[in-house]
């Protein structure tokens, strides 16, 4: 009983980071109705800058938070402005694959520029853990978790609490009626944009605190975000949250009730993918 | 949005009332491709012909991956699967071979990535646009750790396996084996374009619900699309690994197994034979000019010939050559 409380623990403590991922996903799908597939290499750069603060100025990760938010808000918006903006009435498949070699551009770019290294960030805090009860957490574990519920508060609070927020989802709902009552549509996509890179950023430096930092750590956590933002309905962003959790758990399920399922469990959101479309397409939904 | 629906609308009718541009003068070049792909061998190559024609070897088999991806996307279905049916064809091989002459081994590994691909293709069916995609992708992902986490003895784990060299590791007679590989895949997909299958595939491609009520069977022809299409690829997985003799799972189930293919199909020119070969041989040549001074991070280039193909060139190198015709709606 205790082993399974505490594989629920560690399941929902992950579902954190996916969900930071995952929203950010969301957001570029539900209102600039792209999927970016190139996600997962601004959480890259995101872990990357965590690492170089701390190896070469000693900033503590949680401290460079903000301004690797900043900084791939700004690489976000250029991508918006130089190559997305031209695609917005492509075919679909144009938008994807556009995104795709984006993607593999700025991972290359990484490899060739900082090697195929995992690089580690060290804290003070990394060894550190808590108890509650019979139950124990890891620090860092337990800091991100918190990060990642904070910001996502904060998110959840300006989509609908401010105006912007009301622009964002009124351009989700109807592109063409938002341009008609006067919301500047390209602004909303330019910052809707680059708000889901810097959430990509945020949940890297994270990433960079909890496991490492490496050209394609993007990669898994993007494949993972896909699992999420499917499950929960394409730009759902409501749902990104539960789904995170359901994803999480099962992953952390796997891993301590299967033999060798550390190896295993990198597989489940696959199934989860392929469970939810099968369901859907079977039910009639696209 | 209307654009694209009036140019969709404005090809299909093309479709219907014209018959395909395929004439004898079409198929100048690619002859003129194989004649020199053919003689290649032959030529004075100097004292680093061992090591030209292993480029040239790997330019065939990035051809025959390329081509046919790219007849799995004549259907509408743009796949980020490659890299499992090519892998799926190096490990089949490598287990196959153990038991039966590779000659057996080549085209049953071909045809059980072909049987397994139908099983991705049947759940897949329904799915369109980035949902396929995603699928797809993530499918790579899981047949990558299946053969990871297979037990050692079975598939050599994450620590790989050995592979019989093909034609006892005679370099000329594996250039001659991937050139044949690769006419055949040329003659598959000519075929493909003077059958009744280009149409349907058109037809799916450009609107399924249309298609359907055309009377196209769509289930068949999709399906049917997937079994040729991963069934090549398999076949260029089998010469991949009876070349290199040695295969993992990382390197065979990567991510670049996928990328490669689609790229330079739309480099090259979409739904097109001759697209996809060219493609593979300026990437490859390409590639092959940068290995030289860049170690890691090659497919940077892939990245950004992706992403400049589709802001400037959706019709790809086949489009530079004859303006106005059919061809690269993605």
């Amino acid at each position: 009983m205790e082993l399974f409380l505490q594989t629920l623990l560690n399941g929902l403590l992950q579902s954190g980071i996916y969900a930071l991922v995952a929203s950010g996903l969301a957001l570029a799908v539900g209102v600039v109705g792209i999927v970016n597939f190139a996600h997962g290499e601004f959480l890259m750069i995101g872990a990357f800058l965590a690492w170089a603060l701390s190896a070469y100025l000693g900033v503590d990760p949680l401290i460079s938070l903000p301004f690797a938010a900043l900084a791939v808000f700004g690489v976000g918006a250029l991508t918006y402005r130089v190559s997305i903006r031209h695609v917005l009435l492509a075919p679909e498949l144009n938008q994807m694959l556009l995104t795709f070699g984006l993607g593999i551009l700025l991972q290359n770019v990484a490899l060739m520029w900082l090697g195929g290294n995992t690089r580690t960030v060290t804290t003070p805090y990394q060894g550190s853990s808590l108890s509650l009860g019979d139950l124990s957490v890891g620090g860092p574990k337990a800091v991100a978790f918190g990060f990642a519920v904070a910001i996502l508060a904060g998110l959840y609070a300006v989509l609908y609490r401010t105006t912007l927020g009301r622009q964002m989802r009124a351009v989700a709902q109807n592109r063409r009626g938002s341009q008609l009552i006067g919301i500047d549509v390209d602004r909303v996509y330019l910052i809707a944009f680059a708000v889901s890179c810097a959430l990509a950023a945020v949940a890297g430096v994270l990433v960079a605190v909890l496991l490492f930092a490496s050209p394609t750590v993007g990669l898994v956590f993007a494949l993972k975000a896909f699992a999420i933002i499917v499950m929960a309905g394409l730009g759902n962003l409501t749902g990104v949250l539960w789904a995170s959790v359901v994803l999480g758990v099962s992953e952390a399920l796997v891993q301590t009730y299967v033999p060798g399922g550390g190896g295993w469990s990198d597989a489940v959101f696959f199934l989860l993918i392929f469970a939810t479309l099968v369901f859907r397409s079977f039910r009639g939904a696209r | 949005m209307t654009r694209e629906m009036g140019s969709r609308a404005r090809e299909a009718a093309r479709t219907v009332t014209r018959r395909p541009d395929f004439t004898a003068r079409s198929l100048v070049p690619l002859g003129l491709f194989f004649g020199l792909a053919l003689a290649f061998p032959f030529l004075p190559l100097g004292d680093r012909a061992e090591y030209l024609l292993q480029i040239a070897f790997f330019t065939l088999v990035a051809g025959v991956l390329a081509l046919s991806w790219d007849i799995l996307a004549r259907s509408g279905q743009v796949s980020l699967a490659h890299a499992a049916f090519y892998g799926l064809g190096a490990y089949g091989f490598a287990l196959l071979s153990k038991a039966m002459p590779w000659f057996l081994a080549m085209p049953l590994a071909a045809v059980l990535a072909g049987l397994i691909s139908l099983i991705l293709g049947a759940v897949t069916m329904r799915l369109s646009g980035m949902y396929f995609a995603i699928a797809t992708l993530a499918f790579t992902e899981v047949v990558r750790t299946v053969i990871q986490n297979l037990p050692e003895p079975v598939a050599g784990g994450a620590n790989g396996l050995l592979v019989p060299a093909l034609l006892g590791g005679n370099a000329r007679g594996q250039y001659f084996l991937a050139f044949g590989v690769l006419l055949f895949t040329a003659l598959v997909s000519l075929a493909i374009r003077r059958s009744r299958l280009h149409h349907a595939f058109a037809a799916i491609r450009q609107g399924e619900e249309t298609a359907r009520v055309l009377g196209v069977s769509v289930v068949r022809y999709k399906l049917l699309a997937f079994f040729i299409s991963s069934s090549l690829a398999a076949l260029g997985g089998v010469l991949y690994a009876g070349k290199t003799f040695f295969i993992n799972p990382l390197e065979t189930f990567s991510l670049a197994n996928s990328i490669a293919p689609l790229t330079t199909s739309i480099f090259g020119g979409l739904y097109t034979t001759l697209g996809p070969i060219l493609g593979a041989t300026v990437l490859r040549v390409a590639e092959e000019l940068l290995h030289n001074s860049v170690k890691n991070g090659y497919l940077v280039v892939y990245g950004l010939v992706l992403m400049l193909s589709i802001l400037w060139l959706p019709r790809g190198l086949m489009g530079l050559f004859k303006k106005g015709k059919q061809g690269g709606d993605l």
